[in-house]
């Protein structure tokens, strides 16, 4: 089996949300900056007052590569497999999986939910 | 940075150990092996080491104890190959500050022999959040640079034949060193048929994994007259961080930090990239090679691709870089080989691969803390 995320309490709100279908992001109270994975402070104004806010999933391919060896018995089957590195219109990055489509930089992207097990649903991408 | 600094401080030792599988040592030993080998190479003793800076060996007070050492001045530091400038950088400091008169640094790796991996569960590039990562497949420093590299390749139109010329250069390098763990050339063909590893990166543009210590003795300029070799001075320095956002790819191939260091190391050895008669460019992936000529203004950002594949690397050319082999071909160091090679050149020490007259030479990395060094005679 591939490994699955680690699910920490500070992070439950990004997991719930993608088993929902809805990509949430921490959001800074003080200066309005998303940030994923959580931290208590906010990296640009240092405030410690945020919450949790959906996100319309969007976002562009900054680059891709493609995996000819696998770390994990279980990424074997796959190979070659493309990871994609997203940046979302919200300004936080994502390492993810393209789910269909030939991945580009600069190519326009919206968040696709896929359920991994009861609990873990991932979020991939697909072309706009 | 204060460029009172320049010529204040000299290597005067050196000592590396061979390279390559060693499992009868483990790190400390690689280490202690190193130190032996500066030391006698300054012609100092062990009595005249007053500060001890450790990199990559597990414990300083574990080191002291099987050295019987007792500094006035101790530091051990992550094992990250871009501690190793920082290292040398906080020696020159601490010596000119007169906390220590005489500085050992020294880094053991018995990675090879010990299994280590660079991707996986024991993945630790990056600021620790690569577990979240993992189910998506994505892992390891290679698959980072190849991220770099994919998009320098979709905004310049830089080729994977470019990265082939890096790693052929350094090869052929290495064929001159005896120390080198890859000694055998390669063609651009043979390059073209080696497997991907993280695509558009080839197993030849991945560094070596492979045991051996590295060690390091610095002191006073006025300390390091009259002992056995000339004293190498540290010319310049610099180094500057961009830790921000730095689990993920940098937008610009970590251009800003490298400009700083660029004004930094420069400014302070009264020298631009044109008087550098060899570079020692921290390659852990032949993109960083491109990266780094482009941040410290050897070529345009972008043109660094056709820039390299000119030949201009190459012993005998206008920039022989990575005279040794590099970390692709001659050792994985993690910078401290690529910093004893540069003082040998400048000794006139290094045979067969010796650069005629190497007066400056540069050590420069790129990585979300970027440092350069100019050592010079």
């Amino acid at each position: 089996m591939k490994p699955l995320p680690p699910q920490d309490a500070a992070n439950r709100p990004y997991w719930e949300g993608a088993r929902r279908g809805v990509l949430m992001l921490q959001r800074c109270a003080d200066c309005g900056q998303h940030r994923f994975p959580a931290a208590r402070y906010c990296a640009r104004c240092r405030g410690e007052r945020s919450a949790w806010v959906e996100t319309s999933g969007r976002g562009v391919i900054e680059s891709y590569c493609s995996f000819h060896k696998a770390y994990w018995p279980a990424f074997e089957a796959e190979l070659p497999y493309e990871v994609v590195q997203v940046r979302l219109d919200e300004g936080v990055c994502l390492f993810s999986n393209l789910v269909r489509g030939a991945a580009r930089a600069g190519l326009k992207v919206k968040a696709h939910f896929e359920p991994i097990t009861p609990s873990v649903t991932l979020v991939k991408f697909e072309p706009l | 940075m204060n460029r009172d600094l320049a010529g204040r401080v000299a290597v005067v030792g050196v000592g590396t150990t061979r390279y390559g599988k060693l499992p009868e040592y483990d790190a400390y030993d690689l280490g202690v092996w190193a130190l032996k080998s500066a030391l006698e190479d300054s012609g100092l003793g062990f009595d005249a080491i007053d500060g001890l800076i450790i990199n990559r060996i597990p414990d300083y007070q574990r080191f002291g104890e099987i050295t019987g050492l007792d500094p006035r001045y101790t530091l051990i530091t992550p094992g990250q190959g871009r501690f190793s400038g920082i290292c040398i950088q906080t020696a020159v400091a601490v010596i000119a500050a007169g906390m220590a008169q005489t500085v050992a640094l020294v880094y053991g790796n018995n990675g090879r022999s010990a299994g280590d991996h660079y991707g996986g569960a024991s993945d630790a590039y990056g600021s620790g959040g690569a577990g979240l990562w993992f189910p998506y497949g994505m892992t390891s420093p290679g698959a980072f640079h190849a991220l770099m590299m994919r998009r320098h390749m979709e905004e310049y139109g830089t080729t994977s034949d470019q990265l082939g010329a890096i790693a052929s250069t350094f090869r052929r390098h290495a064929g001159l060193n005896p120390d080198a763990v890859m000694r055998t050339p390669f063609s651009v063909d043979e390059y073209r048929a080696a497997r991907y590893i993280c695509e558009p990166l080839r197993l030849l543009d991945y560094c070596l994994i492979n045991d051996g210590g590295v060690a390091m003795i610095l002191t006073s300029a006025e300390r390091a007259r009259g002992l056995k070799k000339a004293p190498v001075y540290v010319r310049g320095m610099g180094q500057a961080a961009a830790l921000a956002g730095s689990s993920f790819p940098p937008q610009d191939y970590w251009r800003s930090p490298m400009r700083k260091v660029a004004a930094d190391v420069y400014g302070m050895a009264q020298a631009g990239p044109a008087d550098m008669d060899a570079l020692m460019i921290y390659d852990n992936f032949t993109p960083t090679v491109l990266f780094s000529l482009e941040g410290f203004g050897f070529c345009a950002p972008g043109e660094s691709g056709p820039w390299v594949a000119e030949g201009r690397l190459a012993l005998g050319a206008e920039f022989p870089t990575n005279t040794s082999g590099g970390h692709l071909s001659e050792s994985y160091m993690q910078g401290w080989a690529l910093n004893v090679e540069a003082v040998r050149q400048v000794r006139g020490e290094c045979g067969a691969r010796q650069v005629r007259d190497a007066e400056l030479v540069q050590y420069m990395t790129a990585a979300p803390v970027v440092t350069s060094i100019i050592y010079g005679r």
